[in-house]
């Protein structure tokens, strides 16, 4: 690398420039948010006057108070956002923490087991965090929407008291899984994980109980009157929501996890330290990825029954203004895969041997960007006047195709198996298959890949012949055919590779700094995508506070641009990320070494090392 | 250190693209559906509110009242209404007063008025009680201090069909048009009586339909009744009857059928009853 | 698809295989070539605002493929560093830090210069329905309501001809002008409007809604489009003013015969 310096005032005009260029855009931007939020608290004001004197006669007819500045709605759904984060945080690690531990002890390897503790000692914080955040949660709830938490315990009142209680369970387990690590026998210490991840899983499905009621209420009169609670739990998307945040939970956990690896890689001092957390990035990632790919088919689900419970809701989801969220989801998922990807194929550098593989990134990248595209163009388009005609009506005749269902589950399909392509890759990096049947194993499993691909595409264009029920039908054969092509292609993979020659070492450490930004990169988008997805849950029952029972009247009641939404969303991971940053320099605390009088700072930490001798394969 | 702060910075820009990617979708604020909505839990001030939207629109009252304004008027000016309703008829409190004035508007003519205003809890206007309330919340707004709540009563309380909760709006919309009524039945049911006389030459809040029929062609009387404005019979002022048939709803709910009836009976109206 | 724009940049791309350039002159190439293949090679054009979106992925996927390989990377880099502080670049780079805001002058120039437009609106094409409405004075439930007349289908095929042939009549007596005789949305007077008059035959159209959302189109038209759907100037009239229910019914049921689609069923009920 050269010397020579670059001059200062050349960087700084460049700077300048860029500045310059983009300042313009961000200032229209900025009006629009500044007239958003002029507008609202002119509405907030208006419904703050004449208000009659409170007395504990009349205290229970007030329906809203107003939260300064920002407002009640946004107060209430940024805690409520960060309650979430920090609960998946809390509910997901122990899940795979569970895995890890599980690997360790079939294996008998002991740097499973390291692992899944060093995961595990980012819970107790975190776990503090997530009450802290429900209680303030609960009390701004009762504050500033005290009818609609009312109206909501009179459903509810049953679900409470069991709810608090299995709080004492998980705390309990939570912290004998955590301080009792080594300490018993690693049945019992596999028996407490089990335990602790059904606690924290049954707390999930009731809060769930809860929020899915206010979006499909079910369980009660027409008045809104309670006919069943075991109705008003058993709603139409509380199954749904269960699954999909039980997978993405698992996909946000370990991202988080892998940004903790990537942050102890960067500021590690020794080689031993570096192959450690760099191989925590590594199942981190590994964890989240596996998690992703179901996760697409859990939200069709969803998705289904909101169309099954009203035909209405399900246009609000992917018709009206919400059909645009979409698009900016598109974009966030289109980035995980390209990260994903983008982090195995750089990390195939500390393999020696994954050389042989680079030639096939380009194409793997092609696919990747098609895909993205196309999951990422709209149905309806943002046209001038003047280009509509030029198309012939609001639908691009070619991109109009692209815009739909069928479209976009090709797309998705087909992300997945060139994800999965590229893990087959870097698995087989430094190994050299030595079995007779090798060539043939590999046309094999080619072949399974071609028919996989064009039997996938083939349903996604016959989707446009058939009627919708067929259509959404066709999902199904697609995913399982993409299924039977990993699991078959693994099976093959397995034998093939038994007794595989090595060409090198994985060179664990040895991974170029990018690749972990790569990390962050997905944890931030994860987390990002985790708040918008929020967003639309709850934004779907536009002026409702329960769909079609009881109507939100507040001056917050209109349902607020996209724009604004994701500046309340990018606050709500800003404010995350700095809770975690607190988070992992807490449980970094612990590794290092006591403070001494007279020295004035503290040892480099010594924890790692430890446990990271046994970091290379 | 210098890692943590360069990890923020990327977190701080990944973020800040996510934001830029939002801006760049359609922006679109949807707000509720506007209803009006009685609800008993009303206090004073909303009341005020709903009542000024139905005097300037379902009401219809700002087609013969003004606000503000003196001079030589047709109909009392409302401008000073809550100052001076409780001092018309000694004894008789404003929320009496204003309600009677609503009810039973000919009891008590204001000195130097002449009778005309139709009855207002009933067809074509048909306000409920709950929205007469609104009103006289509103009416005691201009010029004094409301103090009626939804819970107040008076003499005439009870006397309009009771408020359903439902929206105003719907409720008007969604009156039934399909069953078969001959000439006077159409004229009755859009309450055309309440303006127009048709078995006397007497003036009322509009002309006499008397002897129509002499008088205006068949294409005039479709013209005066799609387009009231266009010609304006002497003596009466523009704009009373267009603004009362859109406040009620009336070319929402009329069919064309129902129009060649109607038409047909004020042809058959030649004044010699 | 625009053959004559897409064949010579292929043609190019090919010729550039014999070349010898770098990573950086072939992402260059790359990226021209994907930027002239989406503004051009398409037909009809795309949206600008398309355009941008693609190219934006375009780019992403671009700089992935430049940082992943680290010999790549340090080849950028030392290029980089060497423009900025070799003697011999420094005209070049004089003439850039020069160019740089000449070009976003221009680019704002350019924006100024435009002759006003109306803006470009990203409408709601399917706006959500509400849960029921209200026909001449008849409640009509738009969640669980079916056509009254599908079902004569399989039960009376012969009644089912009947409502088939008044929903033709009523389809030609009415409709034809705007959504034209092959329900293309091309009729006589289609061309006047903005937005364009619905495309039947087009499978995202009427093929993706259950028959009683059409039913709600048709008898409110465009006054009764909620407001999130605006901007909106659509000329579609409010037909309950001048069809009967069962003509409504019936031209529905025509609409699907004709057009071979099949409406959305309900989805069932767990």
């Amino acid at each position: 690398m050269s010397k020579r310096k670059i001059p200062f005032y050349i960087i700084s005009l460049i700077v300048v420039v860029s500045l310059a260029v983009s300042i313009k855009n961000v200032a229209e931007s900025w009006q629009l948010q500044r007239e958003l939020a002029r507008a609202q608290s002119v509405a907030g004001e208006a419904a703050q006057q004449a208000g009659p004197q409170i007395t504990p006669e009349n205290s229970h007819t007030v329906e809203y108070r107003k939260f300064p500045f920002v407002g009640s709605r946004v107060a209430v759904w940024v805690i409520a956002e960060l309650h979430l984060m920090f609960a998946a945080f809390v509910l997901a690690v122990p899940m795979f923490a569970l895995i890890i531990e599980l690997i360790g002890y079939y294996t008998k390897d002991k740097r499973y087991d390291h692992l899944a503790y060093e995961f595990t000692k980012l819970l107790s914080t975190s776990f503090s965090f997530t009450a802290s955040l429900g209680a303030l949660l609960t009390f701004m709830l009762i504050i500033y929407y005290p009818k609609l938490t009312t109206y909501l315990i009179a459903i509810f009142s049953p679900t409470f008291l069991p709810y608090v209680l299995l709080f004492f369970a998980e705390a309990g387990f939570l912290y004998a899984y955590y301080y009792g690590w080594g300490k018993f026998s690693p049945k019992v210490h596999i028996a407490l994980g089990v335990a602790l991840n059904l606690v924290g899983t049954t707390i999930m499905f009731i809060a769930n109980a809860w929020l899915t009621f206010m979006n499909t209420p079910a369980g009660i009169n027409e008045s809104g009157g309670l006919l069943s609670v075991w109705g008003a739990i058993t709603n139409f998307t509380w199954m749904p929501i269960n699954i999909h945040r039980l997978i993405a939970n698992v996909a946000f956990g370990g991202s988080i996890a892998a940004a903790y690896g990537a942050y102890k890689f960067l500021g590690a001092r020794s080689e031993e330290e570096k192959a450690h957390y760099d191989w925590m990035g590594y199942v981190g990632n590994f964890i989240a990825i596996a998690a992703l790919l179901p996760l697409p088919f859990a939200g069709y689900w969803l998705g289904k029954e909101i169309y099954a419970y009203s035909q209405s809701l399900g246009i609000v989801l992917m018709g009206g203004t919400f059909s645009w969220l979409f698009i900016i989801q598109a974009v966030l998922i289109g980035n995980l895969f390209l990260a994903a990807n983008y982090y195995l194929w750089v990390s195939m550098e500390r393999i020696e041997g994954a050389q042989r593989f680079r030639k096939f990134i380009k194409y793997l990248l092609a696919s990747i960007t098609v895909c993205f595209i196309v999951w990422a163009t709209p149905h309806s388009l943002v046209a001038t006047v003047e280009e509509a005609r030029r198309m012939g009506g609001s639908h691009h005749p070619m991109l109009g195709v692209l815009g739909v269902m069928s479209a976009k589950n090709t797309a998705v399909n087909i992300l997945i198996l060139t994800t999965y392509i590229s893990f087959l890759l870097y698995r087989r990096g430094n190994r050299e298959a030595t079995v007779s049947w090798a060539k043939l194993g590999n046309t094999v499993q080619f072949l399974i890949f071609a028919v996989v691909v064009s039997f996938v595409v083939f349903l996604g264009v016959y989707g446009y012949f058939v009627e919708a029920k067929v259509r959404i039908g066709l999902s199904v054969p697609q995913v399982l055919s993409v299924l039977f092509a990993m699991i078959s292609v693994t099976v093959i993979d397995i034998f093939m590779f038994k007794n595989a020659k090595s060409i090198g070492p994985i060179r664990w450490g040895k991974i170029p700094a990018r690749a972990q930004y790569a990390l962050f990169f997905l944890a931030v988008t994860f987390t990002w995508l985790m708040g918008l997805m929020g967003y639309v849950r709850a934004g779907l029952r536009q002026h409702w506070h329960v769909y079609g029972v009881m109507q939100d009247t507040s001056p917050d009641a209109f349902t607020p641009t996209l724009g604004f939404a994701s500046g309340v969303v990018s606050v709500t991971v800003l404010i995350f990320f700095t809770f975690i940053a607190i988070v992992f320099w807490l449980s970094g605390l612990s590794g290092k070494k006591d403070w001494e009088a007279g020295t004035g700072k503290t040892a480099p930490s010594k924890g790692g090392l430890d446990l990271a001798e046994e970091g290379q394969s | 250190m210098k890692n943590a702060l360069a990890i923020f910075g990327f977190t701080v820009i990944v973020t800040l693209f996510y934001w830029y990617v939002g801006q760049q979708v359609p922006q679109k604020e949807t707000y509720p559906p506007k209803t009006l909505e009685i609800r008993p839990d009303l206090n004073t001030a909303e009341m005020v509110e709903i009542g000024k939207e139905i005097v300037s629109g379902k009401g219809t009252c700002l087609s013969c009242h003004t606000m503000g304004q003196s001079g030589s008027l047709r109909f009392p000016d409302l401008g000073n209404i809550g100052a001076v309703a409780g001092t018309h008829k000694p004894g008789v409190s404003d929320v009496e007063y204003l309600a009677e004035s609503i009810y039973d508007p000919n009891a008590f003519i204001v000195e130097g008025f002449l009778p005309g205003m139709p009855v207002i809890h009933k067809p074509p206007i048909s306000l409920n009680d709950d929205e007469i309330l609104c009103v006289i919340a509103y009416l005691q707004s201009l010029g004094g201090t409301p103090t009626v709540t939804m819970q107040t009563s008076h003499k005439f309380s009870g006397a309009a069909p009771p408020s359903q909760g439902a929206p105003a709006a719907a409720a008007a919309a969604g009156a039934a048009v399909s069953e078969n009524l001959d000439g006077p039945g159409i004229f009755a049911k859009y309450g055309c009586m309440a303006c127009h006389s048709v078995d006397s030459p007497a003036k009322m809040v509009g002309p006499s339909l008397y002897d129509v029929g002499k008088r205006l062609s068949k294409a005039e009387m479709y013209e005066s009744i799609l387009d009231p404005d266009a010609k304006i019979t002497a003596g009466y002022p523009a704009g009373v009857m267009a603004a009362t048939l859109k406040g009620g709803g009336f070319y929402e709910k009329v069919s064309s059928k129902d129009l060649n009836i109607l038409v047909d009976y004020l042809v058959s109206l030649k004044g010699n009853k | 698809m625009n053959y004559l724009v897409l064949a010579p940049i292929v043609l190019v791309m090919i010729a550039l295989r014999f070349t010898r350039l770098n990573i950086l002159g072939w992402l260059a190439v790359w990226w021209i070539a994907a930027y002239l293949a989406i503004s051009y090679g398409i037909e009809p054009p795309l949206p600008s605002s398309i355009i941008g979106m693609f190219m934006g992925i375009v780019t992403l996927a671009l700089l992935a493929y430049l940082t992943v390989r680290t010999d790549d990377m340090n080849f950028v880099k030392r290029a980089a560093i060497r423009f900025l502080t070799d003697k011999k670049y420094t005209l070049p780079l004089a003439l850039t830090v020069i160019a740089l805001p000449l070009l976003a002058a221009f680019n704002v120039y350019l924006d100024a210069a435009k002759a006003p437009q109306p803006p470009a609106a990203g409408r709601t094409v399917h706006p959500p329905p509400p849960t029921e409405i209200t026909f001449k004075g008849k409640k009509i439930d738009l969640v669980n309501g079916v056509n009254p007349y599908r079902e004569l289908q399989a039960e009376d095929p012969e009644a089912f001809r009947a409502h088939l042939a008044n929903g033709r009549k009523v389809y030609f007596q009415n409709c034809v002008f705007c959504h034209g005789d092959n329900m293309e949305g091309k009729g006589l007077f289609a061309h006047a409007f903005d937005p364009l008059p619905a495309n039947f035959q087009d499978p995202t159209t009427i093929a993706m809604l259950q028959e009683t959302y059409l039913f709600w189109r048709i008898a409110k038209g465009a006054p009764g489009l909620p407001e999130e759907s605006t901007p909106w100037a659509s000329a579609m009239p409010a037909w309950e003013h001048f069809l009967s229910e069962e003509e409504i019914w019936d031209v529905i049921l025509f609409m699907y015969e004709y057009t071979g689609h099949k409406p959305r069923e309900k989805e069932e009920v767990h």
